[in-house]
């Protein structure tokens, strides 16, 4: 018979032994059988756990999608990803604070940087539109029809008449705007506006068409004029308020807008979309803390069943554990192999919550219609129909943590089985 | 090979003292087939343990090949039963989600020995005891006796100094019973590896070539059989 270790061999230290059992193939072979060795219990947890995290991988992608739509519908319908002004624009934006021909804010400044995919001027001020019937203080936003269409989901949202043309007459209002006025498309209305000397000026405008967005801010209360006819109106020249740009790279827009700064020095401002509107990336923020929440709460209570689980597996084997540490079995290898049989069945738990989760989130692929609760998401900028959206986190994150808990709620089984006495163990009944 | 000097163990359970052991002192030799006899409460089992290191004494001394057990840590006695010593104990010897071969192997596992030469060793020792075709088969599907007898091949698999058996025949009947002994025996002269083993039962007294005999944790008679 071939000889066995030799007794003068040094034992391992308690890490030794732990780290050498985890990678040892017979300790996920036992972990794998002593898992299915009470079908029910591990069915019972194993769908806790499957449940949970399916639910939580809905939710957060509900969560996101909802979110993601109100930061893809600030972008598309106003903010764009850049925005430049001039200096002390943000704090007063009036046409005071004007980009004049020349200064550098134009076609040149984006035309070799191949992030840039559109751009477009406007002039923003504010004014009074009045019908026979109504006044209603706006927000004037003068564009460039053709150069506003690639920026802003603007010209798709008419709902009747048409986008802007060539007509400098014509202006595009919301249709909540136009029910305020009691005006429809081809009806005139009267802008009124001071114009750059301070002076009351206005002029008389059709409606060439009527628009719909997820913004209720916009559909109230704003009114786009084309450009040329704002600046005539207002008396600027060709100057300009803002000019928007649109990259294809929305994760570089920091850099992006850096390099915008230093080319054109400190008398503008360029503020990426999440400097522009703070308060969504507040609510970004405010959803991935309640993700972690939920998180939490579902991760906790899933660590108890676990840990009672292993438990009462430990108290039905006890004999067995007695007999394994008679053989030898060093303590760190029983921690070890009760550690894994904890992952064995949080995995198992969590392949079927990812099956679960993903299905789900494909079951409502289509967008959750919220129509019957719109007429208040869209006075948070939100879509009435919800598409949820997983981010490659939102399925990482909670497999790391149900891996973090089943280490977690290994620990207190550990402690009690290696406190076993082997010698009482053996003769336990 | 085995010593037990003047030891005695008493245990206290909840403020009462019961004296398992009083001043044994006795020595097994290497080679040696040897039953511990006695009624229940005599304190074989308990003489069992300290030389199994299961158990330490209260007071006196137990040496394994001249070492004294008192000294080792826990840690270092569980690497001294891992080489050292095999154990048969009365029953649900063998763990229940590993088949026979994979119990075989197991403490050869826990020695480190590579995968190839582990697997050749346990069908090796699963033929000697008659179970090589039960090889895949969990203890479930095994009678008392098979499991018992893939427990003597797990005990002599990984060479040990020292095999101790706790009443090993006592949930068999008195044919298959007889049929370890016969086994057991066989290992012994085979393999050269000392057996010990704790027992009331008349039969395998018989079959024992030494009988130490314990009443009231001391040691009363002290016999070698006829050649």
């Amino acid at each position: 018979m071939a000889s066995g270790a030799e007794p003068g061999a040094m034992t391992k230290g308690f890490l030794g032994s732990f780290l050498e059992a985890l990678v040892r193939s017979v300790t996920w072979r036992m972990a794998w059988r002593n898992v299915g060795r009470n079908p029910r219990r591990t069915l019972i947890v194993g769908s806790a756990i499957a449940i949970g995290l399916g639910s939580t991988i809905v939710a957060m992608a509900v969560n996101y999608g909802m979110i993601f739509e109100m930061v893809a519908s600030a972008i598309r319908t106003e903010v764009g990803h850049v925005q430049i002004h001039g200096q002390g624009f943000d704090a007063k934006p009036s046409i005071d604070i004007r980009i004049e021909p020349g200064q550098g804010v134009g076609p040149g400044l984006v035309e070799d940087l191949p992030e840039v995919v559109a751009w477009a001027p406007r002039v923003r001020d504010e004014g009074l539109v009045s019908s026979p019937r109504a006044s209603v203080g706006v927000r004037l936003v003068a564009i460039d029809p053709d150069r506003e269409a690639k920026v802003s989901v603007i010209e798709e949202s008419i709902t009747q008449g048409q986008f802007l043309g060539d007509e400098p007459r014509q202006v595009l209002i919301g249709e909540r705007l136009a029910d305020r006025l009691q005006v429809g498309v081809d009806d005139k209305v009267v802008f009124s506006v001071q114009d750059v000397t301070g002076d009351l000026t206005g002029e008389a405008y059709r409606i060439a068409g009527l628009f719909r967005t997820p913004s209720r801010g916009l559909d109230e209360g704003a009114l786009f004029l084309p450009i040329a006819e704002a600046q005539r109106l207002l008396g600027i020249g060709e100057a300009i308020s803002e000019f928007v740009i649109i990259s294809n790279d929305d994760r570089q827009l920091e850099a992006l807008a850096a390099r915008l700064e230093e080319r054109l020095g400190a008398d503008f401002e360029v503020r990426t979309w999440e400097e522009l509107r703070p308060m969504l990336v507040s609510m970004v923020k405010i959803f991935d803390q309640m993700g972690w929440i939920m998180y939490a709460a579902i991760f906790v209570a899933m660590a108890f069943g676990i840990a009672n689980v292993l438990l009462m597996s430990l108290y039905e084997r006890i004999r067995e554990i007695g007999i394994v540490l008679s053989l030898g079995m060093p303590p760190a290898r029983l921690v070890a192999s009760l550690l894994v049989e904890s992952l064995v069945l949080t995995l198992v738990g969590v392949a079927f919550g990812l099956a679960l989760g993903l299905l789900g989130v494909w079951a409502v692929s289509d967008g959750i219609d919220l129509s019957a609760w719109a007429d208040g998401l869209d006075a948070y900028g939100m879509s009435p129909v919800i598409v949820p959206v997983v981010r490659s986190s939102d399925l990482t994150q909670p497999v790391a943590i149900a891996v973090l808990t089943a280490i977690l709620a290994s620990l207190w089984p550990a402690v009690r089985a290696v406190r076993i006495r082997p010698a009482e163990a053996v003769r336990h009944v | 090979m085995l010593e037990a000097t003047d030891v005695s163990k008493v245990y206290e359970t909840r403020g009462v003292e019961t004296v398992a052991l009083q001043g044994v002192t006795l020595s097994i030799g290497g080679g040696e087939f040897t039953a511990l006899a006695g009624p229940s409460g005599s304190g074989k089992t308990t003489l069992l343990n300290m030389f199994g290191a299961l158990d330490v004494p209260t007071r006196g001394m137990i040496r394994l090949e001249g070492q004294d057990l008192g000294a080792l840590s826990a840690a270092e006695l569980a690497h001294l039963r891992l080489l050292k010593l095999g154990f048969i104990f009365q029953a649900y010897n063998l763990i229940p989600v590993l088949s026979a071969r994979e119990n075989v192997e197991f403490v050869m596992e826990l020695q480190g020995v590579p995968g190839a030469e582990r697997r050749q060793r346990a069908m090796a020792m699963l033929g000697e005891v008659g179970l090589a075709d039960m090889a895949e088969k969990r203890p479930l599907e095994m009678s008392g006796g098979q499991q018992q007898r893939v427990a003597v091949a797990r005990a002599i698999v990984s060479n040990p100094r020292v095999v101790l058996a706790d009443e090993p025949t006592a949930n068999l009947d008195s044919k298959t019973a007889e049929k370890l002994l016969d086994l057991m025996q066989e290992m012994n002269q085979r393999h050269q590896v000392t057996f010990l083993f704790s027992t009331h039962d008349p039969m395998v007294i018989e079959k024992s070539r030494r009988t130490v005999r314990l009443r009231d944790g001391r040691v009363v008679d002290d016999e070698l059989a006829a050649a």
